[in-house]
């Protein structure tokens, strides 16, 4: 089969991944023509709504204190131009939002789909090491942000930033010594500003925060009621969620004192206050008409917006970059396998052979020279404590990890020495949680084979699996669409279906975890067989909860604290290792009922 | 100020309780409060009238300078401007300052009540409920409640400053102030459209955007089987696609959220330029002056955003009030245990006693009739049967989780009824199906019932379980985190702490609903050991899914349909052929050590009835 290393795609548009805001810009440079139509339709919608009007108000006033006839002509004139103003500010306002709308949903939209191209390029050893699915739904929230940030975060501070710099540009355009009042505002009101959301930031954290533990603790109580009550603890539920609830009372209050204490609101009616009296000044002077006045102070209250929104949308920046640092990070993990292009490739016989293996996972050690050999085909059942390293075990055969020291062996060649893609694509690992699509059943059992899967052969694993029997129980057959949309599937079907894709892929070495049990015996009959069928002739590291299958085991490792303390078959174990016995201590041998119908012809009703 | 686009989101509900109880309820949670509230409303008010004097000094000034030029008055006139906002920005300050006390305070109340109503609910409550719909009436639902009031008072605020401007706009001139008020319906109506296709089209986003994102989710975990199969360009096709479409939806919504406000502005900015106009001919022929012109044009820009709240309030009101209502119901729901006394329990040997007990679940399923039943102190008894034959309503009446109907349930020969349940809960250790763990460490965990317990008892008793070898494979031993619900544990060793939990509480009888969840042979194996040191010198109720439980039980009881059909052990019972041979076949026959596959059957002597469910 043909191997990749890395997946890329043709035609890939290539980000600049060094630095968060680098990575960012990257992605709005790709669409410069929104970005350039963003910035003309926001200058001109602001220039419009924010100065024209005020302007062309103002000159309305001085139309009218003329008192003369002319004074209506102009007037209208200048009604009319308002009217038209108010037209075009209106589109040009639309097509600001829409494009910052457009923007920022595409780049959410990119980046979702450069993430989805990075994971995939990602070495199986990457993915086999964490659950992607949380990786990905911690990068939606991250892609949220992100998203955020853009639209309505910077949407919202350019248009700020543009209607302070716009209004002081009219005013100084009406009248320079007028820019004292506004120059003073915008000074303080930025000082006001950073002190105000260096004083609201901590606490709303905070808050948000303790609205997280108090949930946590209600939410526990719920879940464990039945805990709770049994034990009598009601009190000390009551007495958690009332000191946690109580916190977050006293947070509200503080952030509802802080945001009471917002400075530029005061600012803003000294502002007004001190422009009016200024231009008022200056109309005693004649050196403005009333007509500028009113154009002035009509500019000077739309300094009241800006003031009001920005505080929330700062936040939003800062929550955008920290989620585009995670999401970077992400993209830019590295795993340091090799993976062996030139390396030996041949059919396996699956012999496998641990010579003193010591293997660490980061700074615990979890193997510790363990040694042990399986024959083709044969079953190797592994017993173990929790954390005794059996899973560990099983991924130092297909290289999810490296030993530390020692080697693992697989027809006599060192497993690093293999080709990687010659050595995964003959081992198949059935996992704990299986996974299927939701897709046909017979397209999730073809899976491995793409399209090149026939009926005959789908239908012959799953009768192997012991799945077609209740695959043709469904309406729809192996056409029945499973998963969300579709049919749920019981523990054991599942992994019955898995069962079937593993077959039809054939691999010479199983890797089975295997860790449901049924509830009834009849269920277990057919999983059992399952299993039985696909353990023929490969070599399988089995874990698992059923003591029967540890039973029937070619051989048996027992595990503890990464040692291997004994092997043999089940009567070996038993006769000489006391810590295996205990499995089995407490099932008394079988009675003389039993023993009469162990291998007699009764039906399955067992009537007599 | 409610943001006049909240609120979209929230499902609909009918409503039973009549909105005056509501209010009038919701008043009494703030009566405590009540001088509290009213300085808030004094200052709402005076914060209006500062508000609207703002315009009216101005135009005042611009008046003066036309007519007496007197730079002083104007002066006087300017001082009167800061003080008025000055004082504006105080009377704020307070408002929300004792309005977030006052809100703070009441919520809080609220939370404890609800939460202590949750809490002293009996068991047949939360299988109603879900556990994600009771959190949410604690802290989403209490938190919208006080957003009743807050919504009020704002809608004081708003239709005060509204009617003293437009009052003092008509007073100056009626036929300009029409004109000029003429543009407000517009605004309302723009507003109230704009929010109901804002709240259909957030549905419909909502609905589809939860499909995208359970396609992505698991076109994104099967990476991995992709991977392993080699699929990755046609996963990578098949997200793309999926993303697109998630793009579309995205942008769909926002398209309606940003496009609402560029016409809302256009809007008052054509009232700004009918006043103009209109204003305008009217200061030529003298029927107002220059500064109430301005005046009129003010208060265009002061008026159309709380327009916009006004316009939303009652749709905002109404969730309130449903989610109040939510919150009542919550309050005053009945409980279905009811205990006739509360005598104190100091001692029980363990006795219990069924006589003639009828029990009907939720008035539709009837599960005991006329059952009659006595444990002996110290015995345990494994019960087993079909699901539905009552094993477990057995165990939870016990409990005193559920409420019987009819006959008697004798606890060393006392009525159940008459105890204090707190000192009963006391004796009697209960241990679920699926264990839980609160997040805390192991030790946390296994005190829980008995906060004051050292920790030297809590190691003993955690090495009688299973020989305390449990404890070396916990990376910290004892102080280990068991994470969120004791996620970070396997199965297996949650149980184990489940049962030295209740090993440390030291009860008399034992309720055990054995798990189905399979665990690994060594930890079982500790389990059942455990299993054996906690039972001793106990009575217990097992629900036994397990054979090495049940061959180690002093009595099995099995149950059919509310009726006890066998009893005695293990042996006798095979021997007889009978229900208990056949659960034997359908249930515990794939549980011995020497099954093999479709063998292991045991005789069944008495004919086969059709039972289809599980257990």
């Amino acid at each position: 089969m043909a191997s990749r290393q890395e997946f890329t795609v043709t035609g890939e548009y290539v980000y600049n991944r060094a630095s968060p805001t680098r990575w960012i810009v990257s992605h709005f440079l790709r669409y410069k023509r929104y970005v350039l139509a963003y910035m003309l339709t926001a200058i001109l919608a602001n220039i419009l709504i924010n100065s024209f009007i005020a302007l062309l108000t103002g000159a309305a006033f001085d139309a009218v204190s003329r008192d003369d006839a002319s004074g209506r002509s102009v007037l209208l004139r200048i009604t009319l131009s308002l009217l038209g103003v108010v037209l075009v500010g209106v589109l040009m306002d639309l097509g600001a939002r829409l494009s910052s709308e457009i923007m920022g949903k595409r780049i959410a939209r990119d980046a979702r789909n450069e993430l989805y191209l990075s994971l995939l390029g990602k070495s199986q050893t990457f993915h086999n090491r964490q659950r992607v699915g949380d990786v990905m739904a911690r990068a939606s929230n991250d892609m949220t942000s992100l998203s955020d940030m853009i639209v309505p975060g910077f949407d919202i501070i350019f248009d700020s930033f543009l209607s302070i710099v716009v209004v002081v540009t009219s005013i100084a355009f009406l009248n320079v010594q007028l820019l004292l009042a506004p120059l003073l505002f915008v000074v303080a009101f930025l000082f006001a500003l950073r002190r105000y959301s260096r004083k609201l930031n901590p606490v709303s954290d905070a808050m948000r925060a303790q609205f997280g533990t108090t949930n946590a603790v209600l939410n526990e109580a719920v879940a464990g009621i039945e805990v709770v009550k049994a034990t009598a603890q009601e009190a000390q539920e009551q007495r958690k969620f009332g000191e946690n609830a109580m916190r977050y009372r006293d947070y509200f209050v503080k952030s509802g004192q802080i945001q009471g204490r917002y400075l530029p609101t005061l600012l803003v009616a000294f502002a007004l206050a001190g422009a009016f009296l200024h231009a008022l000044f200056l109309v005693t002077q004649h050196q403005i008409s009333i007509g500028t006045l009113v154009a002035y102070m009509g500019l000077m209250t739309i300094l009241r917006y800006p003031t009001y929104i920005s505080i929330w949308t700062f936040s939003l920046v800062q929550l955008g970059i920290a989620g585009a640092e995670r999401i970077l990070k992400l993209m830019k993990e590295e795993t340091e396998l090799d993976e062996n292009e030139s390396g030996y490739r041949a059919e396996m016989r699956g012999a496998i052979v641990f010579e003193h293996v010591t293997f660490s996972y980061g700074n615990t050690p979890v193997l510790k020279d363990l040694s042990f050999h399986a024959e083709p085909g044969q079953t190797v059942a592994i017993v173990g404590q929790t954390g005794a390293g059996k899973s560990s075990l099983t991924k130092l055969v297909n290289r999810i990890y490296d030993v530390d020291a020692g080697s693992v062996r697989i027809d006599g060649i060192d497993v690093r020495d293999w080709n990687l893609d010659a050595l995964r694509s003959q081992i198949s690992t059935i996992e704990q949680d299986i996974f299927l699509f939701s897709r046909s059943i017979s397209e999730n059992i073809a899976y491995g084979l793409g399209q090149k899967a026939d009926e005959a052969a789908i239908k012959q694993a799953a009768q192997d699996a012991q799945a077609h029997k209740f695959i043709q129980g469904f309406k729809d057959g192996y056409e029945t669409v499973i998963g969300e949309r579709g049919v749920t599937l019981s523990g054991g079907q599942r992994q019955r279906i898995a069962i079937a894709r593993a077959l039809l892929t054939d691999p010479r070495f199983l890797i089975l975890d295997d860790s449901t049990s049924a509830i009834d015996s009849a269920t277990e009959d057919e999983i059992q067989q399952a299993i039985r069928r696909v353990l023929q002739g490969r070599t399988t590291l089995l874990i698992t909860h059923r003591i029967s299958q540890i039973r029937w085991a070619d051989k048996i490792l027992f595990l503890r604290k990464g040692e291997l303390i004994d092997e043999g078959t089940h009567d070996e174990l038993m006769a000489r290792c006391e810590a295996y016995r205990r499995i089995f201590s407490h099932y008394e041998p079988p009675t003389a009922v039993q023993e009469k119908v162990a291998s007699g012809p009764l039906s399955k009703e067992g009537v007599l | 100020m409610g943001f006049f686009m909240d609120g979209l989101d929230a499902e609909a509900y009918d409503r039973s309780y009549k909105d005056s109880q509501l209010v009038k309820r919701i008043i009494s949670y703030f009566r405590p409060r009540l001088r509290l509230m009213l300085t808030v409303a004094v200052l709402v008010v005076l914060g209006s009238l500062l508000d609207a004097a703002f315009p009216i000094l101005i135009a005042r000034s611009i008046d003066m300078l036309q007519s007496a030029r007197a730079f002083q008055i104007a002066l006087l006139l300017v001082a009167f401007i800061l003080a008025s906002g000055a004082l504006s920005w105080v009377f704020n300050l307070f408002r929300q300052w004792f309005s977030a006390r006052a809100v703070g305070d009441v919520v809080l109340q609220l939370r404890r009540d609800t939460f202590n109503a949750v809490m002293s609910r009996d068991m047949s409550f939360f299988d109603e409920f879900s556990s994600g719909k009771i959190v949410s009436r604690v802290t989403s639902d209490t938190d919208k409640f006080a957003t009743v009031v807050t919504l009020t008072l704002n809608l004081l605020s708003q239709i005060l400053l509204f009617f003293l401007i437009a009052g003092i706009l008509l007073v100056r001139n009626w036929h300009l102030a029409l004109l000029a008020l003429s543009i407000m319906p517009a605004i309302v109506l723009v507003a109230l459209g704009f929010r109901r296709l804002a709240r259909s089209s957030t549905q419909r986003s909502q609905r589809s955007l939860a499909r995208v994102n359970a396609n992505v989710q698991e076109v994104v975990s099967g990476i991995t089987v992709a991977k392993n199969f080699r699929q990755e360009q046609n996963m990578y096709d098949e997200f793309k696609k999926v993303n697109e479409q998630s793009y579309h939806v995205n942008l769909r919504a926002g398209y309606l959220y940003n496009g609402i406000f560029p016409v809302l502005i256009a809007l008052a900015n054509i009232g700004t330029t009918i006043v103009i106009y209109f204003g305008g001919q009217d200061v030529f022929s003298h029927n107002i002056s220059a500064g109430d012109w301005f005046l009129f044009l003010q208060s265009i820009g002061l008026l159309w955003l709380p327009l916009t709240s006004i316009a939303s309030f009652w749709s905002q009101f109404q969730l309130g009030l449903a989610a109040s209502e939510r919150v009542f119901a919550l309050l005053d729901a009945e409980p279905r245990v009811r205990q006739i006394d509360k005598q104190p329990v100091t001692h029980l040997s363990g006795k219990i006693d069924f006589r003639d007990v009828y029990f009907s679940y939720d008035d539709r399923q009837t599960v005991l009739v006329d059952f009659n039943f006595t444990i002996q102190a110290g015995e345990t008894v494994a019960l087993v049967g079909h699901t539905g034959a009552g094993k477990s309503s057995l165990g939870k009446l016990v409990a005193r989780f559920y409420e019987f109907q009819g006959g008697q349930l004798l606890i060393d020969g006392r009525d159940i009824r008459t105890f204090d349940l707190h000192d009963y809960h006391r004796h009697l250790g209960v241990v679920p199906q699926v264990p839980f763990l609160f997040s805390g460490t192991i030790a946390d965990n296994i005190r829980y019932a008995r906060p004051e317990a050292s920790d030297e008892e809590v190691a003993t008793i955690a090495q009688q379980i299973g020989s305390g070898d449990w404890l070396e494979s916990l990376p910290d031993g004892l102080q280990t985190l068991v994470g969120e619900e004791g996620k970070a544990l396997s199965m297996g060793q949650r149980q184990l702490v489940a049962l030295a939990r209740v090993l440390l509480q030291n009860p008399s009888i034992i309720i055990l609903d054995e798990a189905t969840a399979s665990v690994d042979p060594l930890t079982e194996a500790q389990i059942q050991e455990g299993l054996d040191t906690l039972l001793k010198g106990r009575s217990a109720i097992i629900i036994a899914h397990r054979l090495s439980t049940i061959r180690h039980a002093d009595r099995i009881i099995v149950l059919d349909r509310g009726r006890i059909v066998e009893e005695g052990s293990h042996e006798a019972l095979m021997t007889q052929g009978g229900h208990y041979a056949q659960l034997y076949n359908t249930y515990f026959r794939h549980q011995s050590p020497d099954y093999k596959p479709g063998e292991g059957f045991v005789p069944v002597l008495i004919p086969a009835r059709n039972e289809s469910e599980g257990m």
